[in-house]
């Protein structure tokens, strides 16, 4: 079976900058992928090129066997990729049940099916109870699960999410792994950025790591922490030969 | 949860049922003819502002040129009407017509422009329509056209005698244009409409096709105004560039919106209510030769509005809902 996912020869660049050199991954069904480096990697690019943000300079981007590189960022929500965004974007004058029916309206034909499926969603997302708040009036955690929850009402095939779990209490931080591979139990392939190790490895089934722009190593989690080469990239050299 | 919302939603309605009924009965009892005048302009300037604000309130794109769509509508049905003898009914669907599309051809450029970019874009385009008129000799050019006064009659839309029949229309007008807005903010297009306002990036990445929604708000903004625009032509008989497509109807559409609170179903009849009357009396009161003063009443309006209370005079009665909920 084809990947869900698969970028060939991903390559993009900003003006002289190198950002993704030949980036070539793939993200089959029903995984949970990290996506993991240290800083300046290129991993915000890649998830961008992926989510459709802009077009790769060059390189093409596959999703479910058919070839979207040039496709805009709606079209591909249209076709299945769902994202979040790592500073959160929500709808901060509308209520929080508002904001899921904008993403509910990609599959509902009619508002009151988008509604009924945005409220699902909200109870999925454990945010029911706070269905007529003003997303503004949202604490930080509650924001990152509404970027969740509305990505997700677009009844995506694959989600992109993005540093979700970055900057928040251990407590939070375990509600929303836990909201993760709840979300992967319902069919839907996950991609993750993130940034600390720690509380991804235990989720992932396969990690891949990018540092300079370029794919390091992709395999295994516990196999991708001992390797030296992601040692090296993300401690430097003298922790990678004192191993 | 959905129930209390479909309750608001029908109260909302109801109540504007209500005060249409009310507003109906008002010139039983108010005979004065310089009164009934400002009862007219209020209620065509709700019915504007509510248009105004479908684009500029919901969809988030400031637009300060709507008094080109405005003309357009006026100028639609008088040169059907003068130079045709088209009934000012099929030149106020034209008009409406013809300003959606152009709207729209606008829009194709100007919406890739961000924020205050677009603001200063409609502003640009609206003045240069003015020239264009201004110069235009078929069009009767800067002398404008006279409407030729017949017999009172629903069917030619003209009523020399009796300010009344404008009055009911202006008011079916507000109406039309507040139950568009009602319907609308519970649709597919209001709520993209408002996703793009607070957040382009997040609405495309939901599936929302950006440039579209705002298309389809200018289509519908500029079609209503331009209604408004056919009516105004009607209620004074002769239209020149600088009295339908001047820069102030520019301001008086949005400013009502923005007295009584931008992207909200109240706020331009709110606003309308307060603003427009008080327009009209510092006019009358100070005379002709203060043109400038009305202006400076509802700049310092605005002013006190946006310090003192930014979502506008409708934000006062959510405080008061919000501070009696548990």
């Amino acid at each position: 079976m084809t990947p869900l996912l698969e970028t060939r020869s991903v390559t993009q660049r900003f003006s002289g900058l190198v950002a993704n050199s030949d980036v070539s991954i793939s993200v089959g069904r029903g995984e949970i992928v990290g996506l993991i480096g240290p800083n300046g990697a290129g991993k915000s690019t890649l998830f961008n090129l992926i989510a459709g943000v802009m077009p790769p300079t060059e390189g093409a981007i596959l999703f479910d066997g058919e070839d979207v590189t040039r496709l805009p960022a709606a079209e591909r929500c249209q076709r299945g990729i769902g994202r979040t965004f790592q500073v959160v974007k929500s709808f901060e004058t509308m209520s929080v049940i508002d904001n899921v029916i904008v993403g509910a309206l990609v599959r509902a034909t009619h508002i009151r099916e988008a509604r009924r499926n945005a409220h699902e969603v909200l109870e999925f997302a454990g945010l029911a109870a706070r269905a007529d708040v003003l997303a503004s009036d949202l604490i930080p955690s509650e924001k990152r699960r509404l970027e969740v929850a509305r990505a997700l009402a677009t009844r995506p095939k694959l989600l992109l999410l993005d540093e979700v779990l970055t900057g928040l209490t251990p407590i939070e931080a375990q509600t929303g792994v836990e909201l993760v591979r709840r979300v992967r139990e319902t069919g839907v392939t996950v991609l993750m950025v993130e940034h600390v190790m720690e509380i991804v490895m235990p989720l992932v089934d396969r990690a891949i790591v990018l540092d300079l722009g370029k794919v390091l190593v992709a395999g295994k989690p516990q196999d991708v922490v001992r390797d030296p080469k992601v040692i090296t990239a993300y401690l430097g050299d003298r922790h990678a030969v004192g191993q | 949860m959905d129930k209390a919302f479909a309750e608001r939603r029908r109260r909302e309605l109801m109540l504007a049922g209500c005060l249409a009924l009310v507003a109906a009965l008002v010139p039983l009892f108010v005979k004065d003819v310089y009164v009934q005048n400002i009862m007219v302009l209020t209620l065509m300037y709700a019915a504007l502002s509510q248009s105004w604000n479908i684009l500029s309130g919901y969809c988030g794109q400031i637009s300060l040129g709507h008094a080109l769509y405005f003309g357009l509508g006026a100028y639609t049905t008088a040169l059907l009407f003068t130079k045709f003898g088209v009934l000012p009914w099929f030149g106020m669907l034209a008009g409406g017509v013809i300003s959606a599309l152009i709207a729209m051809a606008l829009g194709y450029p100007c919406f890739r422009l961000r924020g205050h970019y677009f603001a200063i874009a409609t502003i640009v385009i609206a003045e240069i329509a003015l020239l264009l008129f201004q110069n235009w000799n078929w069009a009767g050019a800067a002398l404008g056209i006279d409407i030729p006064i017949r017999r009172d009659s629903w069917l030619t839309f003209q009523f020399a005698r009796s300010k009344l029949p404008y009055f009911y229309f202006a008011l079916v007008l507000a109406c039309i244009a507040w139950f568009v807005t009602w319907w609308l903010e519970d649709s597919k297009w209001g709520f993209w409409w408002r996703a793009v306002k607070d957040n382009p990036d997040a609405a495309e990445s939901l599936g929302v096709v950006v440039f579209n929604s705002k298309m389809g708000a200018a289509a519908v903004s500029a079609f209503l105004v331009a209604v408004g625009g056919s009516f105004y032509c009607q209620f004074v008989s002769y239209i020149d560039p600088e009295s339908v497509m001047g820069f102030q109807f520019s301001l008086l559409m949005a400013l009502p919106a923005v007295l009584g609170g931008i992207g909200t179903l109240w706020g331009p009849m709110l606003g309308a209510v307060i603003l427009i009357p008080l327009t009209e009396l510092t006019r009358s009161f100070i005379g002709g030769s203060g043109r400038g003063v009305d202006l400076i009443v509802y700049g310092s309006l605005i002013v006190l509005i946006s310090l003192a209370r930014p979502q506008g005079l409708v934000g006062l009665f959510a405080r008061k809902k919000k501070a009696l909920a548990p």
